[in-house]
């Protein structure tokens, strides 16, 4: 019996109106992000962004923020994805609580989170204190508080976003696996996580991106050395709109290539492949 | 009709009153003018109690008053072109330097009025280092010791930050001690500094810096403890003017003298509420509004001094003195 | 080749309110046990449970001797194929299949991914993904990929039940042919009776967590232990039997010396052994033979019980073979089948229902 090609079924149109409401909708959202933005672009001259760009400070300060949220996206997704697959597979008591917790930075302002961080972290900190005294790490105007700063107010989409995805994995192929031979480690490491990476990496993702804008928490630990929301707003004071709008538009420009980059990397890939021999 | 239903037509014209009858304003007085207030983060305590006593006396007027460092809220006004009704300033010289109009800029004001004094000083908690034998003869050691950690505001973006430094300068001259004023600043490097000192007060409260360099007034508020520094020192009397000009500040601004620190306000030309504007200084100025900046810890001399009293309303100049020169 | 063998003694297990309890049963090489239940049985608790995913409250697991009940699944050497046979959509054809051979016992029978691509004849998709093969060679795959782990049993939980049923029954004939070839046990979950009967060398009745019987196939559909097997499985008439001829679409089957004849879509092939299933709607009785009649099936019978079953009556006759009938009450009075101890029995041959064995 032959099976001929068989065409992938057209997807059933939403009602006309539906979809021209939906698209108008749409619009509006995206105009509303992009137009301040691009607004702020069409303002730079080109010389303004020559200049600001020049200045070793600036391009120290976009560096900073560049490596201080890799380095903070790296620990997130070290602590993140353990937790995120026990939130996946497995039920516990009090499992509502610790949901509730791994949401709560989202909700503290970010000075109080930069506050609170101090205390445990700072020369007197229950954290800070013996780790100054037994390694001489501080957090206190250094990067290193830049990140810890950086890592609370992201770690929770770092979480939610990587336990979306490793839900997304069949538990049966886990367990085909175990039959396989595989032990738990094995199981998790070739079969999981490489079928959760697209979750995962959104997650991470995102995880960058709320730390390089991250402002309010990080000036209360570190000031100096400036990341690059700090040192925009430094300019503001010091000469004002015109140098740090352009500094703006200039670290904006790093960043949303830096996106659209990731967006392209882990996005879902559909191949079309050889029908199926009957 | 469903019971439902029923219940869906009572409710419904319900919440529709209840929400209305939220948004209406209280039927007594409802404020028909809001004042745009710009003042100097120090001047927070003295200015929102002024607010409030000055709100109570005019119900018709709703204040709205925003508080930061004062260059940022004198940029907000010619950089953001934010229209304010009043400004006041931690240091006098922001205003002619950013509102006159030199060197060729719009012009936002051609006047101002010093209402308050301050001075500068060190505060600090029981955890600090040396807390327990620091006083007024031995602070300049103290502090020059290394392993002390002190903060302070950023000299190039706020007035305490570069009076600090000039205090320090001054301090240098007065116990004739050279060098002094670097040892003092080695322990206040660029990792202890913030836009203003009153972000770094977690940091003291948390034990990560011993020393905080902050106004007199901020001191009092917070009832911290804080060091008596020598008047020729601190800045906070007029009459040793002369002695302040020869401290200095070296910023990304200019190399900055020292001067008396006295609080200025003005009225910008372009003020929406200007008569009720006028209204608010002559308060601020008058035996109500000093009682309540001294209650804050501020200095107010009797009468306001005034840079040019020819240039300001009518109804203020009866208030003011001319500026003192300084000798 | 070694031949593979397992065992299980009295296993019982406690899930919340469900319990298994005093499952025991032996498979040898090339066995198929068929686990035949409704939803809710519990019977993919107890292939979890032999896999290694729980861990059980009492009893024994062995394979090969071996005593298995405390080890981890990764130790136990078992092929577990679950609906759609769960094939690592990530790697392709031949890396599912080394998966097994790099993490499974290395076994000389295994042989290499390339030859046992060979063996099952999907060599030709070793660099496919799974989500572009077809249900048969997904099959071929999976039992590819648990061989080269060198798996000592294989099991099934409902593998084919997303398929159409013309698939499904393509490969019940292939994985039936394949699992008479290996050399190891499979134990077969199904809740569908002609899956069971297409398959199994044993068949255990599942309910409630326990086994209500466990024998062969006649031996379940025929002489149900109880009540409750008998409603579950249909009480149809099964009988084995051979074809002996096939002419114009119809089989010619011999069922221990009497020759039924089935007509049907599909039409086995002569020496086939079937199991020629009757339901008891399609039989009809008669006083005495009909002569013009199409029905190609008529036998004199004898009445063996009678008893009402709601609106009708069930009749048990002896047609040289079981054969059970329901008629309607009144053709039971006018028949006085009660009295009588004869009867000619018919069955449209369309009505008799062929499985391949």
């Amino acid at each position: 019996m032959s099976a001929g090609i068989i065409a992938a079924p057209r997807a059933a149109q939403p009602p006309r109106g539906l979809a021209l409401a939906f698209a108008f909708a749409a619009a509006l959202l995206l105009v509303f992000i992009v137009l301040p933005l691009a607004n702020l672009y069409a303002s730079q001259s080109g010389a303004a962004l020559a200049r600001v760009a020049a200045m070793a400070e600036v391009r120290s300060a976009i560096g900073l923020s560049l490596a201080a949220a890799l380095a903070t996206t790296a620990c997130a997704a070290l602590l993140a994805i353990p937790l995120a697959y026990l939130l996946a597979r497995s039920a516990f008591p009090g499992k509502p609580v610790v949901e509730a917790i791994v949401d709560l930075p989202l909700a503290v302002p970010h000075t109080v989170v930069g506050i609170a961080l101090l205390f445990v972290f700072g020369r007197t900190g229950i954290v800070g204190a013996p780790l100054e005294q037994w390694t001489g790490i501080k957090f206190w105007g250094t990067a290193a508080g830049i990140v810890v700063a950086m890592l609370y107010v992201s770690v929770p989409y770092a979480v939610n976003a990587a336990r979306v995805g490793l839900e997304g994995v069949d538990d049966r192929l886990e367990k085909v696996a175990r039959t396989l031979g595989a032990g738990r480690w094995a199981v998790f490491f070739r079969i999981t996580l490489p079928l959760a990476s697209r979750g995962i990496l959104t997650g991470l993702a995102l995880t960058f991106a709320r730390s390089v804008s991250e402002f309010g928490a990080v000036i209360v630990l570190t000031y100096y050395p400036m990341t690059a929301p700090v040192k925009i707003y430094d300019l503001f004071l010091q000469s004002g709109l015109g140098d740090s709008s352009a500094m703006a538009a200039l670290f904006l420009a790093i960043t949303l290539s830096l996106f659209i980059a990731s967006r392209y990397l882990f996005r879902e890939r559909r191949e079309p492949g050889p029908t199926p021999a009957r | 009709m469903t019971r439902y239903a029923h219940a869906r037509r009572r409710i419904f014209p319900f919440c529709a009153l209840a929400l209305v009858l939220a948004g209406m304003p209280p039927a007594a007085a409802a404020p028909t003018a809001t004042l745009t207030i710009f003042a100097a983060g120090t001047l927070a305590a003295p200015f929102r109690a002024i607010d409030d006593a000055f709100m109570r006396e005019h119900p018709e007027v709703k204040i709205e008053a925003q508080f930061g460092g004062s260059v940022k809220m004198v940029k907000q006004v010619t950089e953001l072109h934010r229209q304010a009704d009043v400004v006041a300033v931690a240091d006098y010289s922001v205003i002619p330097k950013y509102f006159f109009g030199r060197n060729g800029g719009k012009a936002y004001s051609d006047w101002y009025a010093g209402f308050a004094t301050n001075a500068v000083t060190f505060v600090y908690t029981p955890r600090s280092r040396f807390a327990d034998r620091i006083g007024a003869k031995n602070w300049y050691q103290l502090l020059s010791q290394p392993g002390v950690e002190i903060g302070r505001s950023n000299p190039d973006t706020d007035p305490s930050g570069y009076q600090t430094v000039q205090m320090l300068s001054l301090a240098e001259r007065y116990y004739r001690e050279p060098g002094l004023a670097e040892r003092i600043l080695a322990n206040a490097p660029k990792t202890n500094m913030r836009d203003t000192e009153t972000e770094l007060i977690a940091a003291l409260q948390s034990g990560q810096i011993d020393y905080l360099a902050i106004y007199r007034s901020d001191a009092r508020q917070h009832k911290f403890r804080y060091l008596e520094l020598p008047p020729q020192i601190d800045l906070g009397d007029a009459k040793y003017s002369g002695f302040y000009s020869q401290g200095v500040a070296h910023t990304a601004n200019g190399t900055l003298t020292g001067k008396p620190i006295v609080y200025a306000v003005t009225i910008p030309f372009d003020a929406p509420q200007r008569e009720w504007a006028v209204k608010y200084v002559q308060f601020l100025l008058g035996p109500k509004g000093r009682a309540v900046i001294e209650a804050k810890g501020f200095g107010a001399p009797a009468r306001a001094m005034a840079s040019d009293a020819a240039k300001m309303p009518a109804e203020l100049r009866s208030m003011v003195v001319p500026w003192p020169k300084s000798p | 080749m070694t031949a593979h063998r397992l065992a299980v003694e009295r296993l019982s297990l406690r899930v919340g309110a469900f319990a298994l309890s005093g499952i025991t049963f032996t498979v040898a090489a090339g066995e198929v046990l068929v686990i035949l239940g409704p939803s809710g049985a519990g019977k993919t608790l107890l292939l979890e449970t032999i896999a290694g995913f729980n861990r059980p409250d009492g009893g024994r697991i062995s394979i090969d001797g071996e005593d298995v009940t405390a080890a981890p699944p990764e130790a136990r050497r078992i092929g577990f194929m679950v609906q759609d046979y769960a094939l690592f959509p990530h790697l392709t054809v031949a890396q599912n299949v080394a998966f097994g051979r790099r993490f499974g016992a290395a076994s000389a029978d295994a042989g290499t991914v390339e030859a046992l691509l060979e063996r099952l004849g999907v060599k030709h998709l070793a660099d496919r993904e799974p989500k572009h093969l077809s249900g048969g060679e997904k099959q071929r795959v999976a039992l590819a990929r648990a061989l080269a782990a060198s798996s000592r049993l294989l099991l099934f939980d409902e593998p084919l039940a997303a398929l159409d049923a013309h698939s499904r029954g393509q490969l019940r004939r292939d994985l039936k042919d394949f699992l008479r070839r290996a050399s190891v046990p499979a134990v077969y979950v199904t809740h569908d009776q002609s899956e069971a009967l297409a398959l199994a060398d044993t068949i255990a009745v599942m309910r409630e967590g326990s086994l209500a019987q466990v024998g062969t196939p006649s031996a379940i559909f025929n002489t149900p232990a109880d009540a409750a097997v008998a409603e579950f499985v249909g009480v149809e008439t099964v009988i084995e039997g051979k074809v002996v001829a096939v002419a114009d679409g119809v089989a010619r089957i011999d069922v221990g010396g009497r020759f039924v004849h089935a007509a049907g879509i599909l039409t086995p092939c002569v020496g086939a052994s079937v199991l020629a299933c009757i339901r008891p709607e399609d039989v009809a009785l008669a006083a005495s033979p009909q002569s013009r009649s199409s029905v190609r099936n008529q036998f004199p019978a004898r009445v063996i019980a009678t008893e009402p079953a709601g609106p009708l009556f069930k009749i048990t006759l002896d047609c040289g073979f079981p054969l059970v009938a329901y008629v309607s009450k009144q053709s039971y009075l006018e028949l006085d089948l009660a009295n009588r101890g004869e009867a000619v029995a018919s069955v449209k041959a369309t009505a008799v229902h062929l499985i391949a064995r």
